[in-house]
């Protein structure tokens, strides 16, 4: 591997950033904060300030519902939403496949559509975190990804306590077969282990320091009594958890000594969030999910001084606003650590982020009829897959490998092949044919993004916008020179000028319109291809 | 020419001599020089409609009567109670050349019928869940533990494996890396532009210097695929060009032939999920199903041929595999659900030509969701392949799976007369072959009552060599041949458990 990290961070801080407030740090933040902002917000969040732009970041930003568009529906009205509507008699599987499909589509268009907010990145994050994949019901998969919608700026403890006994949860985790008659351990043990307190080392046999064997198998009795009612009815306008009194495990629960030795009293329906109360008093779980943050948003690297002051701070801010994920996200993005200098570029990005970073940091959008939009945004929803990264359907349980497995991290995200398939993505978004669907194209839209940079008519002002949107550290001054000359032909700078004033001046001309867009489409590839632009 | 011809009559005599103590004894030259090829049948193959259990035909009636191929045209493979599908010429070809195996009922304990789940246990050979590292990426970890770091290098310039298409091949994902290149086109190459960079000790040089590597290795890579195809030949006369399965696999025994030393190729075929029109409502020899098995058989036969004509024969196999198999009742969609065992298919010179395992037992009655009950787990064939192709060691190969392994002989007739043959297979080798007069077969036997025939390529015996003979130990049984005129003929091994054949030229 890549030698290891000789100059990392030096500011261990969470205390507020009171340095210059300059595109540098103004971008940082966009990039790490959204999947890709546009020039205009950058030069909108140096004008803000920090304070500002944090707190419009971390506005939440409303959904609308999936819609019926593909023909194998078949019971929904095309262009209308089947959250509440049945699947047919007999084989569900057009329906089923068309449902999914719309789903991609959905998932795609809102991180296409993630404006202002952190909203679609955090939502992407619980994702990762709580991995369920596409239930077999996507009424029952809608309401997962709404449910990670609701609280993705919510509360962490109400969150848990409602994705325990969400549909998607419950049959991914087999919650819905652990009754008093047969439990299964499976939720109760991803409960402790990767969504709530994390496993510790092994201290002694079924000892995991933060809990124990004896607390999965509690845990597995706890949970019991949830079934899942309407999978893939016909009849059922909805799918929904309910708890069935007689399944249920009405036992005193003992726990071990790592969760203080409590027990747990019957209490039926209410009872897994009695326990859940109980795990939560474990500050270890604050610095769990803080780590996990900070991975996400910051760095993978957790090094022993990251362990000693950031997340010990972050748990901090969590514990005493009693797990709401705001104010620990707004300390983060306030902090004299987010800053370091030494920490811009230290993520690659993910297939996800790679794809929007260029779709939405051109401005660009998928405005065709509702077949052919859905389409386009299923065929996004394709490249992420190809790439490794299928919104949806996480690989496992863990999530997303390059989120969780030392030492390697984001760098996982790139091998021989993706790396090929990134090339190409920026090619097919540029001068390619883009996407090519019911006779509809859809590239980047270059000439929105030249008219949205902060001073068009400006041949070397095009070309700095246009580097610091999409690399992290800017580029050497011979690549941004060979950028220059892509871009103005070899011409001198004037000649930009005059031909971009030709432009605005004769709109809808495309004999002036057309040089000019293809222009910006080489010079973005050229800038696009280069791997200063996987990295943020 | 003209240096060649020099002292030609001399030489001539110790190189003929060479050449057939070589082909007596040591088929193959070395494990390093072996190919495997993968063909992967994703959704799940019906296996009850691509090799036929014809003694169960009548219960297959009972069953899964809206999707069954007529029996009078299933395609019949000598003396076995087993059929192709009628669209399988090609791969009856195959097997009428002993070029073509059959494993029954494969697949593992307590199967999961969910595509992404079985897949994934398919591809890491293992039931852990937690296991991320294909079954090929571990083997390779073990033998290249520092990929991709140091690749490609002098010693091994070519990528370890090559996934045709898009993705890279979950089979071969090692800790670190994939070791498959994912090549769509071996022509298409493009080579990715890249810079330097300055690792300034912080985690954005890091990266820099990650990527920068990477795409060096992917043009390294891209370069010698490139050359090996243009250097190489396709002869085969047999290749549809608009069988897309063929034309990747007419690429492979490009870059085969043009000297690459890629180990393993993979080739995937979407769309056997066939719960639906898996035949026409009108007629029964049409519909998905048939399609896609054309495609295989007619890309196989084509590759095979191939293969042989380029005299690589002794060099490349494969195999097929699917995640599962399906019910055995049908449904009324004219389609078929997810079920568990399937038969798999292998195909190569080596192969010791034979179907493994006896044809699964269909009830009389329609139980619900019944599939094929499992009887050979597919980590024994993989371990076996890794055994008999690539000579792995058994105290390598055992560390790989989450199972204790009970080694198939699925390869061995290339490694007869190699020191490796274990005392426990019944490898078998003719020699000579081709003969005239006498030939002489060695095998392994393993303390049981055996029949031997010589049948044509029509099936019917022409010698019975003895029909109950108890066998135990190495044995060199003579052949008398001479009634039996100038032709193709298969030497045809079988026990209560198994048929073995291998293949027989006379001349006269």
């Amino acid at each position: 591997m890549p030698s290891s990290v000789t100059n990392p961070p030096t500011n261990f801080s969470l205390d507020p950033y009171t340095g210059t407030w300059t595109a540098s740090q103004a971008s940082h933040l966009l990039r790490r904060a959204l999947f890709g902002p546009t020039s205009q917000q950058i030069t909108d969040a140096v004008a803000n300030g920090m304070d500002a732009t944090v707190a419009m970041l971390l506005t939440p930003k409303p959904i609308d519902l999936p819609i019926s568009y593909d023909t194998g529906e078949g019971v929904a009205t095309y262009g209308q939403p089947w959250n509440l509507t049945p699947y047919p008699a007999g084989n569900v599987e057009a329906t089923q496949t068309a449902r999914i499909k719309s789903l991609g589509a959905w998932l795609m268009k809102r991180l296409n559509n993630e404006g202002n907010s952190i909203h679609e990145k955090l939502c992407l994050f619980w994702h990762n975190h709580f991995a369920a994949p596409l239930s077999v019901d996507s009424r029952s998969t809608l309401k997962y990804h709404q449910l990670v919608h609701q609280y993705a700026l919510g509360n962490f403890k109400d969150f848990i306590k409602e994705m325990t006994i969400n549909t998607s949860m419950l049959e991914f985790q087999n919650g819905a077969t652990n009754s008093v008659y047969s439990p299964n351990e499976n939720y109760a043990r991803e409960f402790l282990e990767l969504f709530s307190i994390g496993k510790g080392l092994q201290s002694g046999p079924g000892d995991y320091s933060n809990y124990t064997e004896e607390d999965v198998a509690a845990g597995a009795k706890i949970f019991t009594g949830y079934v899942i009612q309407g999978i893939q009815s016909s009849t059922d306008n909805d799918v929904t958890s309910v708890f069935v009194p007689v399944l249920h495990d009405n036992t005193v629960k003992q726990l071990s000594y790592r969760l203080n030795n409590e027990t747990v009293n019957p209490a039926g329906q209410n009872e897994y969030a009695n326990y859940v109360d109980i795990v939560f008093q474990q500050d270890e779980v604050a610095r769990f999910i803080a780590r996990k943050l900070y991975r996400y948003f910051v760095n993978h690297d957790l090094t022993e001084d990251i362990e000693a002051s950031i997340i010990p701070a972050m748990a901090s801010v969590l514990t005493a606003n009693n797990y709401e994920v705001q104010p620990v996200l707004e300390a983060l993005f306030k902090s004299q650590h987010f800053y370091d200098v030494k920490l811009k570029g230290s993520c690659i990005k993910s297939p996800l982020e790679l794809l929007f970073s260029i779709v939405n940091g051109t401005n660009s959008s998928i405005n065709f009829d509702l077949t052919t939009t859905s389409d386009m945004y299923l065929n996004l929803y394709g490249l992420g897959d190809n790439l490794g990264q299928s919104y949806g359907q996480p690989p496992s349980v863990s999530g997303w490998t390059a989120y969780y497995q030392a030492p390697s991290f984001t760098k996982l995200w790139v091998n021989s092949t993706h790396i090929k398939t990134r090339m190409s993505v920026a090619y097919l978004f540029t001068i390619g044919a883009g996407l090519q669907i019911n006779g509809q194209t859809f590239k980047v839209n270059a000439l929105g993004f030249l008219d949205g940079l902060s001073n068009p008519s400006n041949v070397n002002s095009v070309i700095d916008d246009m580097i610091l949107i999409f690399t992290p550290r800017l580029l050497s001054t011979t690549q941004r020179t060979i950028l220059k000359t892509v871009l103005t032909g070899g011409q001198p700078d004037f000649e930009w000028t005059i031909q971009y004033n030709d432009y605005i001046n004769n709109p809808g001309d495309v004999t002036y319109s057309n040089p000019i867009k293809l222009k910006v489409e080489t010079t973005l590839m050229r800038l696009l291809i280069l791997p200063e632009c996987q990295i943020f | 020419m003209a240096l060649g011809s020099i002292g030609m009559p001399f030489v001539m005599n110790n190189i003929q001599l060479q050449t057939i103590q070589q082909k007596l004894f040591n088929f193959a030259k070395s494990a390093e020089d072996r190919v495997l090829i993968i063909v992967r049948l994703n959704g799940g193959n019906d296996g009850l409609n691509t090799v036929i259990p014809l003694d169960q035909y009548d219960n297959l009636v009972i069953q899964r009567q809206n999707i069954l191929v007529p029996q009078s045209q299933a395609l019949s493979l000598n003396q076995s109670n087993l059929a192709l599908h009628p669209v399988m010429s090609g791969m009856q070809h195959i097997f009428q050349d002993g070029q073509l195996g059959i494993i029954q009922n494969v697949g593992y304990p307590d199967q999961n019928r969910s595509h992404f789940r079985s897949t994934d246990i398919w591809s890491t050979g293992s039931l852990d869940p937690y296991e991320h590292k294909g079954w090929l990426g571990r083997h390779f970890d073990d033998y290249y533990p520092n990929y991709p770091d140091d690749y490609p290098n002098a010693t091994y310039p070519d990528p370890f494996a090559i996934s045709m298409g898009y993705n890279v091949s979950e089979t071969c994902q090692g800790l670190m890396a994939n070791f498959s290149q994912a090549i769509a086109n071996p022509l298409d190459s493009i080579t990715l532009p890249n810079g330097t960079s300055v690792d300034d000790g912080t985690y954005y040089g890091s990266h820099m210097v990650y990527l920068t590597n990477l795409i060096d290795q992917t043009n390294a890579y891209g370069q010698r695929i490139y050359n090996a195809t243009m250097a190489g030949n396709t002869l085969s006369q047999l290749y549809d060009p608009n069988n897309e399965v063929a034309k990747q696999l007419r690429f492979v025994a490009r870059m085969i032939s043009g000297g690459l030393q890629t180990k393993v190729y993979i080739i995937n075929i979407d769309g056997f999920d066939t719960h639906s029109g898996q035949v026409d409502q009108t007629n029964i020899l049409t519909g998905r199903h048939s399609t896609l098995l054309k495609t295989l058989s007619d890309a196989l036969y084509a590759f095979q041929d191939d293969i042989n004509l380029l005299g690589l024969n002794q060099r490349v196999a494969g195999f097929t595999f699917s995640e599962f198999g399906r019910q055995i009742a049908s449904n009324a969609s004219l389609g078929s659900d997810h079920g568990d065992a399937a038969p798999m298919f292998l195909f190569g010179e080596c192969i010791t030509s034979q179907v493994i395992g006896p044809n699964p037992v269909i009830s009389n009655t329609v139980v619900n969701q019944a599939g094929v009950p499992m009887q050979i787990d597919f980590r024994d064939v993989y371990a076996s392949l890794l055994k008999d192709w690539f000579l792995v060691p058994e105290e390598d190969i055992e560390p790989l799976f989450d199972h204790s392994i009970q080694y198939l002989d699925l390869l061995g007739s290339c490694n007869l007369g190699v020191e490796k043959v274990s005392k426990n297979k019944e490898g078998l080798m003719l020699y000579p072959n081709p003969a005239s007069g006498m030939t002489y077969l060695r095998m392994n036997a393993k303390n049981r009552a055996y029949a031997m025939h010589i049948i044509d390529l029509n099936g019917n015996i022409v010698v019975e060599v003895f029909s109950n003979k108890h066998l135990d130990g190495e044995q060199i049984i003579p052949i008398d041949l001479q009634n039996i005129v100038t032709g193709n003929y298969l030497v045809v091994i079988r026990d209560g458990m198994m048929e073995k054949s291998i293949k027989l030229f006379v001349i006269k």
